[in-house]
């Protein structure tokens, strides 16, 4: 079962193409980060995934259905990039409020556990700091049991304890077998909560893996040495290596295969390597690396 | 189901320290002075003052409800984001409309049945169970045009600006609908203005039932309009608002 299907969609504003062309299933029960720069079209694919846009090209299905008709029917939940609370509801008025639309909701001391609101329950939205206000907004996100979950950039205004606070209960809602979509930013955070990344820049897939594939697949790792006044010729056709760059007498190899490319550098050439030193590409280099290509 | 988002929509305002001073409190507060003043002499209909200006107080603390409870509240959740969060749960959106409405009228009620209360104790104000019945439900309802119009200016007009167009409004309406001053003591010109403001038909209802009269055809006709043109304005207002949400 398909929880989100985007066939061939596109979505533009004017002459400005957000979303272009866009295919993308994922399978219900995964979690999934969607992972792009600003403007990438990230927040416009998840609007569509509610009903709140339309595409103007090719067609989005939630849950086997039009989005705007799984929203009708609770299948979904989503905390949205901005949304502010009635501060004069109280946090345990405002998540019973949202609780009650919904036709098979949780438990509502579930939800202030899950969403670690339960020492704040009397207090009035009004007087919430930012972090516990996006918490009362997960709790509402989370609170009619969705089948599928979609968080657009929902730790953007947090502080650091806060995040790590956030992805906790995200992992608790999404451990119970649901399907959850969120957008960041943060490469970390989608290396550390999701089960795949799917990586879109200018509205297209750009890469798709989990985050080691997707490291992996834009050369894993980069060889560093003092080459010198040495001539570089042939370190391209080094086992693994993808790219040289030479800069003031400082080579830098990309390479899928670091050990091969390094027992190839000592034992296949008779240069004089000093100061070698091997570094894991992270997937912020990654990232960078795909985001700049397409 | 529904009915929990008519609930939260009260809540909140009862506990909107704004709505209580300037739409609870100031009404039967204005009603008690000028009562007080005034309360014994007899207007131009020989109706005592006491009971006419229950009406005009009354009518103005509905008047500023209807507008208080809609306009800028509306005007701040469609820009804060909490419409767009409402949208992407399973409340449909015509409930969302007719929730705004009906929360509006119910909000009507405290002020409006304060001031008779307090016209009641402090002026024993006595009418008949007939006019009692027909005056609550005629000024109460007749606050459709002007919750229609604060759903209207919160719909199209952002926070800041449909603060003080709420305010003038309802400011325009109360004192050419002679709500503050009585109507006859208005110039001709604004006069002839008042008679095609809703406000001054809406109140002139009351004052007739008051003085046992029978409502002149042209003010129900009046409000009736009013409140279809605005009616429908509001809901098309509202309709936009919720889908660009």
């Amino acid at each position: 079962m398909e929880a989100i299907a985007f066939t061939d969609v596109s979505k533009s504003y004017g002459d400005v193409l957000a979303v272009d062309g866009l295919d993308l299933t994922v399978r219900a029960g995964t979690t999934v980060a969607l992972l792009g720069p600003n403007g990438a079209g990230k927040s416009t694919s998840v609007d569509m995934l509610l009903g709140l846009l339309r595409p103007t090209r090719g067609r989005v299905e939630v849950l086997g259905r039009p989005p705007d008709e799984a929203v009708a029917r609770g299948e979904v939940g989503a905390m949205l990039q901005s949304g502010e609370l009635i501060p004069e509801l109280t946090v345990r008025e405002t998540v019973d409020f949202v609780r009650r639309l919904y036709p098979d909701p949780l438990d509502p001391d579930e939800i202030l556990t899950m969403a670690d609101l339960t020492g704040l329950v009397k207090r009035r939205a009004g007087k919430l700091s930012g972090g516990q206000a996006q918490r009362v907004r997960f709790a509402m996100a989370v609170a009619g049991a969705p089948r599928l979950l979609l968080l657009d950039e929902p730790t953007a205004a947090m502080d650091v304890e806060s995040r790590l606070r956030f992805w906790a209960c995200m992992r608790d809602y999404a451990a119970g077998g649901r399907t959850v979509l969120f957008t960041t930013h943060h490469l970390e955070e989608a290396e550390e909560n999701s089960d795949r990344v799917v990586v879109i820049a200018r509205g297209r897939v750009v890469a798709d893996g989990t985050a080691a594939e997707i490291k992996a697949g834009t050369g894993g790792h980069a060889v560093h040495f003092t080459l010198g006044g040495q001539p570089a010729a042939g370190l391209d056709a080094l086992p693994g290596v993808t790219a040289v760059e030479i800069r003031s007498g400082a080579a830098t190899l990309r390479t899928t295969d670091a050990d091969a490319t390094v027992a190839a550098l000592y034992r296949g050439t008779s240069l004089e390597v000093r100061d070698l030193r091997i570094a894991g590409a992270d997937l912020e280099e990654a990232f960078l690396a795909l985001t700049r290509e397409s | 189901m529904p009915f929990g988002y008519l609930r939260i929509e009260l809540l909140r305002m009862l506990r909107n320290k704004r709505y209580i001073i300037f739409v609870v409190a100031f009404p039967v507060i204005f009603y008690m002075i000028n009562a007080n003043l005034w309360g014994a002499q007899t207007t131009e209909g020989g109706v005592r003052a006491g009971v006419f200006l229950m009406v005009s107080m009354g009518a103005y603390g509905a008047l500023a409800a209807s507008m208080m409870s809609t306009a800028v509240p509306w005007a701040q959740e469609r820009q804060s984001g909490w419409l767009r969060q409402l949208r992407v749960t399973p409340l449909p959106n015509t409930t969302i409309i007719l929730t705004k409405l009906a929360a509006a009228l119910l909000l009507v009620l405290p002020s409006l049945l304060l001031v008779v209360l307090a016209a009641v104790v402090t002026q024993g104000v006595s009418l008949t169970a007939g006019q009692w019945a027909a005056l609550i439900p005629a000024m109460w309802l007749g606050t459709i045009p002007f919750a229609a119009l604060g759903l209207v200016i919160g719909s199209l007009l952002p926070v800041d600006t449909a603060q003080p167009v709420a305010m003038l409004s309802m400011f325009a309406l109360a004192l050419l609908g002679g709500l503050w001053f009585p109507p006859e003591a208005m110039p001709a010109t604004m006069k002839d203005i008042a008679d095609v403001l809703p406000s001054f038909s809406y109140a002139d209802i009351g004052w007739h039932l008051v003085s046992g009269e029978a409502v002149p055809l042209s003010d129900a006709v009046t409000v009736v309009i009013w409140a279809a043109v605005l009616g429908v304005l509001a809901v098309l207002g509202c309709r936009r608002a919720v889908t660009r949400a």
